[in-house]
């Protein structure tokens, strides 16, 4: 059995809010070609019908406003250009449009095309660099937030492509009521910041199970002392706030929060995690929600259909979706001492990937589970023999020694 | 090994007056559907339309937060109680004493009647 996957013990999901990977990780194209970022080729055209290129002009707080539209309709605009014939083809085309729809600025709605430059963000491009970048994982559903929450929790969002409360059926378990009620137990927690920013579409297991939930000071202590669940998810703050011993920015990254913010605090969990006895037996997945409305270039695959058909009034479409495409693409990076540097990954994933990695991971065969999540691709090897070398990612005979550090 | 530096975001960054974004947007009508659902002394008393800024969205979603663990919380307090002392125990003493407080308000009542029958015949 490979060494990395003897050792691991404890997955933490790390989820941020709202930005594409061009946008964040683009520019690691010119460092490592392998790397599916920005290049001259791409462009968009804005509401006049010129084109409009990509450009390294992102800026940390104060150019998304307003926050860009990632309803179900912009998303399909942002994915298919305006087209609405049936047999479309995806196109990635009409994001300048669609953020031009939300303020009338033709100037304006070209920002959507921004990037970061690498030396800008340097927690999440040294990272991505340092362990595992995905080109190919993407959102759940070309939506919102609580849909795209929901299938890193549940699997499937029970028919919701909007910001409405999750529909839960009984029949379907979080992944936390799974592993908890297993034989033998395990232990999951969802870490959220503090009392005033709780996890984001999970307020019902709040509601039913607040045993399952702790705060990110509490994941600090936890990695401290070494008592770390089996399985970890943690929530940014979502909102400026008094915290009672001091005012507390927002890291969650959502347009309009500021992105320095979230990188630091990105860095707090990587430190946190790297300086624990758990180092060795812990795996990251640092992954976005969704996309934010900004701009991607890689046209979101189909897939398997959910068992869930949302309606041409819930779509505000006019047409129907049966969950049998992906939402736009997210940056998303894995981090183990046992991951080679420079790995870079080409299968496709969405956030179903994350309940069906840690169900075949921690349980082995377990039902019953979304069709989404079934098909969904597993990005850690169960520890069934043999474990096949070219999908195991924590592939290392011995534990690297050199992995960065963050000053924060 | 290799030690990163992180810049810091500016004082500016923070503004809790912020107007609320479509998640907290969200958030807000999610706890307001869970807050009533919450035995009403537990309710927070803020009306929920009047939410406009990250501050405000904040201190509601705390209140809801602390609320739920409460409620919770004082359920599971009676469950987690120390098993009590044999009840049988002190049934059979409080029956003991019961039975014995009943024979001498009988035999006291007894002995008044038959006092009070000796008097009457002794009158008449």
């Amino acid at each position: 059995m490979p060494a990395g996957l003897d050792n691991l013990r404890h997955l933490v999901v790390l989820m941020m809010e709202n930005r594409s990977f061009d946008h964040m990780l683009g520019s690691l194209k010119a460092v490592d070609p392998r790397i599916d970022g920005i290049t001259n080729q791409l462009s968009n055209p804005d509401s006049t019908g010129t084109l409009v290129a990509p450009q390294p002009l992102a800026e940390f707080q104060g150019q998304l406003d307003p926050e860009p539209d990632t309803h179900f309709p912009a998303v399909d605009l942002q994915i298919f250009g305006g087209n609405t014939h049936p047999n479309r083809l995806a196109n990635m085309q009409g994001f300048v449009k669609s953020y031009f729809n939300q303020n009338g600025d033709v100037r304006h709605s070209q920002k959507i095309m921004y990037y970061f430059k690498q030396h800008n963000l340097p927690v999440l491009t040294t990272l991505a660099l340092q362990f595992a970048v995905f080109n190919r994982w993407f959102a759940s559903i070309p939506g919102p937030t609580v849909c795209n929450h929901a299938f890193a929790h549940y699997g499937t969002s029970f028919g919701n492509v909007g910001m409405n409360p999750l529909r839960v059926n009984e029949l379907v378990k979080s992944v936390y009521e799974r592993l908890t009620h297993a034989g033998p137990r395990h232990t999951a927690k969802l870490y959220f910041y503090d009392k005033t920013s709780s996890a984001l579409g999970t307020t019902r297991l709040l509601r039913n199970q607040p045993e399952l939930f702790g705060t990110f000071q509490q994941f600090l202590g936890d990695c401290d002392t070494g008592c770390l669940p089996n399985y970890s998810f943690v929530s940014p703050n979502y909102n400026d706030h008094d915290s009672g011993s001091g005012w507390e920015v927002a890291n969650d990254q959502h347009p309009d929060h500021n992105v320095q913010a979230g990188e630091i605090f990105i860095a707090s969990v990587y430190n946190a995690i790297k300086n624990s006895p758990l180092w060795p037996n812990t795996a990251l997945l640092i992954v976005y929600d969704e996309h934010g409305g900004i701009y991607d270039h890689v046209v979101p695959p189909a897939c398997t259909p959910d068992q869930f058909t949302a309606s041409a009034e819930d779509t505000g479409t006019g047409m129907p979706f049966a969950f049998d495409r992906l939402g736009v693409r997210v940056p998303v990076i894995l981090v183990s001492p046992w991951i080679p540097k420079g790995t870079v990954v080409d299968r496709v994933f969405d956030h179903a990937s994350i309940p069906a990695t840690v169900t075949r991971f921690f349980l082995g065969n377990y039902s019953p589970r979304s069709p989404r999540e079934t098909s969904a691709d597993v990005f850690i090897e169960p520890i069934i023999a043999p474990v096949d070398p070219n999908r195991n990612l924590l592939s290392l005979d011995a534990m690297r020694t050199d992995c960065p550090d963050f000053d924060v | 090994m290799t030690l990163i530096h992180v810049p810091r975001p500016p004082q500016s960054a923070l503004n809790p007056d912020r107007p609320i974004n479509a998640l907290l947007k969200a958030q807000i009508e999610l706890f307001h559907k869970y807050e009533k659902r919450l035995p009403i002394q537990h309710h927070t008393r803020i009306y929920v339309s009047t939410i406009k800024t990250e501050g405000e969205a904040a201190e509601y979603i705390r209140a809801v937060t602390e609320a739920i663990h409460t409620v919770h919380a004082e359920a599971e307090a009676p469950r987690a109680k120390p098993p009590a002392p044999k009840r049988r125990r002190v049934i059979e003493f409080a029956a003991v004493a019961d039975e014995e407080a009943e024979r001498k308000s009988a035999s006291k009542a007894k002995k008044e009647k038959s006092t009070a029958k000796a008097a009457s015949s002794r009158k008449t």
